[in-house]
């Protein structure tokens, strides 16, 4: 195959039609970065990975690329084998095949089907769940269309589980605050909820219907029970991408409630609307560089540090405090001599669950009465006590995850996945487990 | 009682004072107060700010 421009990374990927794994090569061109491949049944590919936001080669700099004969059996027959470079972070787990939305966007695309009983659930869990480690995801569908999801966190929690977090569109969540005492009552651990922007019409184009009153209202519910909630906004090429800024402003003021935003660039898995050309990518760059203009720098990329317990194209993570003021205090900061590379370390997935579960999870109400932002001029970011509980109770998060699909399938990137979908008694890459061919 | 007791420069044999002391890290830079000689200067660093809050200082500001 020849290449239209300078070819800086070989890797191998899948054809988007056939699925089989076929040779790929990062091409720079114009200075924007693309995969080009050639299935010899279908042709050639091509998609865009990275915009020149932000310098590619620093930005991946230490993860290991592809060598040749290594993950061959990549991502067919995947589960976690030998070959695998990471632990298990977390793991989603589907219980539920049922939603209340029909969405433009949605990985799982689910049946509909009856859920399984919770005995069932259990006992898959019994098989995954490491005591004092987990951190279980429940995921569908959605996961709230279980009357008995509240039984299915307390036998979580009996198992061992060390966090409980619920993946929802939070419809539930506003309408039933009984449900949310009973979800907190039964050791859950925080909620990650899709919240896609400001407006309802951007709710309309993405999820069908206007939700954003009813966003408001489940975070003022799981509030209300000392749930911590991270908002996690789909983000999509002329739906909402400018509302990046704007849905951080809305985070930082609903602080210590809202836990912080982790931004998922969309990805062309299960349910689509089309076939996807590079205008409808929005990639990890891209995305960086719309955070750092639409905060008008109040976070700025320094900030903001590639994954080490995922490849760094796969996500990134900044660190932050919210002030009294408002502002947000900076803790993460690219630091030059930082190791990068995390192959082989057992204790990064471990790392990294920690470093979420503190920050996600809130701080017992107790702890947070005497931070109440009413003696704001009493209070110094740099006075060690006062940080130390500012960070406990205000810790807030920028992460960001970018899901691969079948157009730009990276096994270098696969190969380092730590987000685990437990299916049919296995533990796989998340990315493996929904790729579906984009016809 | 514990906290009541003098805290004695073995150096300059005078008692220690209060004093806020700077503690930099990674950029950032936090205070706390300590005892500190007030004779030679001499900042008296207990293990439990060491291995406590110094040790949570650091944990928060380094990469996960």
């Amino acid at each position: 195959m020849r290449f239209n421009g300078n070819v800086v990374r070989s890797t191998s990927s899948v054809c988007p039609v056939c699925l089989e794994r076929i040779d790929a090569r990062m091409v720079e061109r114009n200075g924007n970065i693309y995969m080009e491949k050639e299935c010899p049944r279908h042709g050639a590919f091509s998609t865009v990975v990275w915009k020149s936001g932000v310098d590619y080669s620093r930005w991946i700099e230490g993860a290991a690329p592809l060598g040749e004969g290594e993950n061959l059996k990549c991502p067919n027959n995947c589960g976690i084998c030998p070959e695998h470079r990471s632990k298990t972070c977390c793991v989603l787990f589907e219980v539920t095949e049922r939603c209340d939305l029909s969405c433009g966007f949605c990985f799982a695309n689910k049946s509909g089907a009856n859920d399984p009983p919770i005995d069932e659930l259990r006992a898959q869990m019994e098989r995954f769940i490491v005591k004092g480690e987990t951190l279980l995801q429940l995921s569908g569908g959605e996961p709230s269309m279980r009357d008995d999801l509240p039984d299915l966190v307390k036998e979580a929690k009996k198992l061992g589980c060390k966090y409980v977090q619920l993946n929802s569109n939070g419809i539930r969540l506003a309408e039933d605050t009984e449900y949310v005492r009973k979800l907190a009552e039964a050791g859950l651990s925080f909620v990650f909820m899709q919240f896609d922007g400001l407006n309802d019409e951007t709710y309309e184009k993405l999820r069908g219907r206007p939700l954003f009153a009813i966003k408001e209202r489940a975070i003022k519910n799981c509030a209300d029970h000392n749930l911590g909630v991270t908002l996690v906004p789909t983000v999509v090429p002329r739906i909402n991408t400018d509302e990046i800024g704007g849905i951080i402003s809305f985070a930082i003021k609903n602080s210590p409630a809202v836990r912080g935003v982790h931004f998922q660039p969309v990805t062309y898995s299960g349910r689509i609307p089309r076939r996807p050309a590079d205008r409808d990518r929005f990639t990890l760059d891209e995305l960086l560089t719309q955070i750092e203009r639409q905060t008008q720098g109040m976070i700025s990329i320094k900030n903001i540090l590639p994954s080490r317990c995922d490849h760094p194209m796969c996500g990134f993570h900044g660190d932050f405090v919210v002030q009294e003021d408002g502002t947000l205090y900076p803790l993460s900061e690219k630091n030059e001599n930082a190791q990068t590379c995390c192959c082989g370390h057992d204790s990064l997935a471990a790392r990294n669950r920690e470093f979420v579960a503190r920050r996600w999870q809130r701080e017992p109400l107790s702890n947070e009465c005497c931070l109440k932002d009413n003696n704001a001029a009493e209070h110094d970011i740099n006075d060690m006590e006062y940080f130390l509980e500012r960070v406990k109770s205000h810790g807030f998060t920028v992460t960001a995850m970018a899901f691969q699909d079948a157009g730009n399938l990276d096994i270098e990137r696969l190969r380092m996945c730590s987000l685990h979908v437990f299916k049919d008694g296995r533990l796989v890459p998340f990315c493996a487990n929904y790729l579906g061919p984009l016809c | 009682m514990e906290e009541n007791r003098k805290m004695i420069c073995s150096k300059c044999n005078v008692a220690l004072e209060p004093a806020r002391a700077y503690f930099s890290y990674l950029n950032h830079s936090f205070h706390t107060d300590v005892l500190r000689c007030p004779e030679c200067g001499q900042p008296f660093i207990p293990e439990e700010l060491v291995k406590d809050r110094m040790a949570k200082v650091e944990m928060s500001l380094e990469d996960k």
